[in-house]
This record gives C-alpha cells, structure tokens and sequence, in this order.
C-alpha cells in the first residue's frame, strides 16, 4: 500500500509539473486579459455599473479554458508515451497498468484543477474589487467545475486509448461542448424529429456526458443562491460514476493494448 | 521565410489599393464599414437578435424564458405577464417593443420520471422568479450595445435600450443619447421616430407641443416613404405609423379638437395594419 502511494505521488507530480512547463496557462490567462481589460473598461451608451456582463464573459473563458486544459491535459497521459516508446521503462518498472493509469490520471486532475483554482483566484479577486462578496454558491460552483474538469480529464483519458490524438480531441470536445450548451434541451428536440433519429437523441440523452449539470454560471452571475444538499451530492455522484465508468473502460483498454 | 515580410508587405499594399479603387462595391463583397460587417456579414443580425434575447434573460434574472416556456420550472408565472410588465410601467400606454420571443409551440412533457431533468431543473432554475428593475436595470444594457454594435438597423435593440433607460433607470440624458445614436444611424426609420415623440411626450407629463410636431413630421415621413399609398407599408412600419396615429389623435383628443381625428382613423384605416390602435383611434372619433 505505501509502495502503490509512492507511485502515485511520483506520477501526479509528474503531471503537474508536465502542465505547468508547457505554459498553456500563461498563454490562456494572456488571452483573458486580453478580452476581459478591454470589456471591463466599456460603457455602453456611456451608462456606468453594469458588472454582471463581465462576470458573464469571465466565467465563459473560464470554462473555456478549463475545457481546453482538461482535455489536452487527459488526452496527452499516454499517446506521447506509446509514441517515444517511454512506456516499456516505465512498465518495467514494479507498477500494475491500472497504478499506472490511475496515478497518471490523477496527475492530470491536480494539474488541471491547480489551473482552475488560478482562474477562479482571479475571478473572485476582480469581483472583489468591484465591490461583490464571497458566496456558497461561488464554493459550489468552484466544487462543480472542478468535478467537470475531473469528468472531461476521464473522458479524454479513454478517447486517447480508443483513437488518434486529434481525433480524440475533436471527439471529446464537440461531446462535451454539445452536451453543456444542448443536452438539457435534447427531449424537447427528440420530440420534434421522426423516429430513428428521435431514438438516437434518446439515447445520447440517457448515456452522453451531462456536463450541464456542473454549470452554475447562471446562479452565480444572477445571484440565485446554491443548490440544495440534495442536488449537490446527486450531482457529484453523476460526475464520479461517470468518471469511475470512464476510467474502469480505460483500464480495461490498457490492460489489452499490446506495447 | 526570407520572403515572408515581402510578401506580407505586398500584400498589405493591394489590399489598400484593392480597397481605395472599389473592390469593396463588387457584389460579392459584403457591404459595411467595421470589422464586424467584413467577418460576419448577414450572421450580423442573428448575433444581434441572440444579444437581445440575452437582455431578455437578464430582465427575467437569468431565466431563458423560451426554454422556460417548454419546461415550466419551479415557478408558475405566465411568460407573457413579464413583458406586458414593462407596458405596465408605460404611462401612455403604448405598445412596448416586443423582444422577440420563440414561435415554436409548447412540446408535450413526457410524464415518466426523468431523473437528468430532474438534476438539470433544480441546477439550473432558480427558486423565485425576479425581474431587474430600477438601478439594476444598468445589467441589460451591455447587451443592447453589443446588439446594436453588430447590426445597427435593429430597432428593437434600440428602442427597448431607449424604454430601459427612460422608463426603468429614469435616466433621460443616457435615453437621449441612445435616441440620437439610433436616429443617426436609422434616420427613415418610423419606430424611432415614434420612440422620439414618446421620449418628448412622457406620457403627456413632457412637450407636448413639441411631441406634437415630430408626431407630424413622422407621420409625414410615413406617407413620403411609401409614396402615399399607405396600404404599400410594409408591416412593422404600418403598425409603426399607426402608433403615430394613435398618438397625434390622444393629444387632439385630450386638446378637444375631436374634428381633426377623422383623418388620422382614415389613414390608419388605410395601412391596413392589424394593431389595437386603429380600434382606439376610432373610440376616440365618438
């Protein structure tokens, strides 16, 4: 048991190192200054102490970006290894396949969720200076997009073991992105279509990634106040069976996969 | 690579000589003169329509009321109350520009248990429906900007600007200011010219005399634009034009001149329109 935490701390860090020396998060945070200077500066028709428009915007980029680090994040754990043949040192040495991807996995979620915690820093610092305060839902939906970030990691994890990089980005993206802005609406479309394709919304309604159920932007922006207790255990429940299913088919796959 | 800063040099030199002799009048060029014009093109008018859909959610705190219509969440409120709310506010009683709404028809709601729409609900509705009124009001207009900034000739976009700043934010120097932008960019356009006189008018509380005479020239502009054939309207600017109607005829009718009404039932008659006003023009006849 101490040998298997000794790996898995090795391989987090790892990963987290991995993330950060890649500086992706210097470019994104750039880029979020970049839109966000320029709009915070804006009077539209020269009326003053509109904020909410800004908090719109940053949570956007926010969960844009957490998206774009997750993803490559968890798309990047093996492909590079089977291509630069690294695998066969590191399976050499005393460490089970499913150690192997859990600990990556991990890795990867510390990672991604470090950058999310300096995205979300900074949010609140800014919505401090302009005079907000700090909120349970603000905590919850730092804890929902952190669970979101654990999900798009597991979902990318798997699509890396099934098909090219690029493909499984492209994949898992347009998957996750649909469902966060459609998948609420999907039994009001499965209504409106004849019946193959009705059956088919149906079923990517019941087993696709229901990432919208993570999002709080709208509670947050709007003042709404947290979800209740209930919501909020059956929520992160969903994100970790869908994550534990995601990861259990990933191991699944590696343990088959011949190197 | 040698050649990269070349090239690109060239190529900046013919786009600014392409554009100083006329490729920007060929037809297949989309017309316009910003950014957004260039890359967007007809898109520009979806953008903007998406803008004030998004102003219409922030009035609602948030809500989307063309999902809330199929959903009906936690709350029972009628749709429709919240934007005759905003006429509610309306002294004169005018129609209110409408924000555009869905005209898909409700969806039956299946009855077995969805257990992810159940989640979604209660992430994503909140417990009690809000409207921004007052001082909070300010939170719609970033969205009327962006509308208005990606295509300017939608009038909704800037008469409802104009009705959040007059009416809910009683700012009447930033409701000025958005009525001179939309009449400079729009000036043949009726509902503006309408909104003009209302701003004027203040529900009789302002110049009436003075709302009086843009009511004329608006009315006069009306008749110009479809070369007296009021009948060729199109439409919104029918309905637009019998608003006019409707307000030069309260103000004759409040002034006691009842004779002077009979013309402007005539012509609103003859746009043809299907509004109300027409019918109001005609009680104020007896």
């Amino acid at each position: 048991m101490k040998m298997f935490i000794r790996q898995l701390k090795s391989l987090v860090r790892l990963s987290f190192v991995e993330l950060w020396r890649r500086n992706d998060i210097f470019a994104l945070l750039i880029l979020a200054l970049a839109l966000l200077v320029p709009l915070s500066m804006a009077s539209p028709f020269g009326a003053s102490g509109a904020s909410r428009y800004l908090d719109e915007v940053a949570l956007l980029l926010i969960w844009g970006f957490s998206l774009f680090i997750a993803l490559g994040t968890g798309a990047r754990l093996f492909p590079p290894e089977f291509e630069s043949r690294t695998i066969y040192p590191l399976l050499s040495k005393p460490i089970s396949r499913g150690a192997l991807l859990v600990g990556k996995y991990l890795g990867a979620v510390a990672a991604s969720w470090s950058a999310l915690a300096l995205f979300y820093l900074l949010f609140v610092g800014c919505a401090l200076l302009r005079g907000g305060a700090l909120s349970v839902e603000l905590v919850q939906g730092f804890v929902f997009h952190a669970a979101f970030v654990a999900f798009a990691v597991a979902v990318a994890l798997v699509g890396s073991l099934l098909v090219t990089p690029s493909a499984n980005l492209t994949l898992s993206a347009t998957a996750l992105t649909a469902m966060f802005f459609f998948g609420r609406r999907l039994p009001d479309y499965a209504e409106t279509v004849s019946a193959p394709l009705s059956w088919l919304v149906k079923v990517a309604y019941a087993i696709g990634p229901h990432v919208e159920f993570f999002d709080m932007r709208q509670r947050l922006i709007h003042g709404w106040g947290g979800v209740d207790a209930v919501v909020m255990v059956a929520v992160l429940a969903y994100g970790a069976v869908y994550t534990g299913a995601c990861l259990a088919v990933a191991g699944l796959l590696l343990k088959r996969k011949r190197v | 690579m040698k050649l990269a800063l070349p090239c690109f040099v060239v190529a900046v030199l013919l786009a600014l000589v392409l554009g100083r002799f006329g490729v920007a009048r060929l037809p297949q060029v989309v017309q316009g003169d910003d950014a957004l014009s260039v890359a967007f093109g007809d898109a520009k008018s979806t953008i903007s329509a998406a803008m004030v859909h998004k102003a219409d959610s922030y009035f609602h705190g948030g809500i989307d009321m063309e999902c809330k219509e199929h959903h009906n969440h936690h709350d029972d409120h009628d749709h429709h109350d919240h934007h005759d709310h905003h006429d509610d506010h309306d002294h004169d009683h005018a129609p209110n520009p409408p924000i555009p709404q869905s005209s898909n028809p409700p969806i039956p709601q299946s009855h077995t248990f969805d257990p992810w729409g159940w989640i979604n609900q209660h992430v994503r509705a909140p417990e009690k429906h809000v409207h921004l009124e007052g001082a909070k009001s300010v939170e719609l207009m970033p969205w009327f900007w962006a509308s208005v900034k990606a295509d300017p000739h939608n009038i909704d976009a800037w008469t409802t600007a104009w009705y959040t700043a007059n009416t809910m934010l009683k700012d009447q120097a930033l409701a000025r200011r958005i009525l001179d932008e939309a009449k400079a960019k729009n000036p043949d356009s009726l509902e503006i010219a309408w909104t003009e006189a209302r701003f004027v008018y203040q529900g009789g509380k302002g110049d009436v005399a003075a709302a009086t005479r843009l009511l004329e020239e608006a009315r006069r502009m009306g008749k110009r634009k479809c070369g007296g054939r009021l009948s060729e309207l199109a439409p919104h600017e029918a309905e637009a034009f019998c608003n006019i109607l409707g307000y030069l005829s309260k103000i004759l009718y409040d002034q006691g001149e009842k004779d002077r009404i009979r013309p402007l039932f005539d012509e609103a008659r003859a746009t043809g329109a299907d509004t109300p006003v027409v019918g109001e023009i005609e009680a104020r006849l007896r």
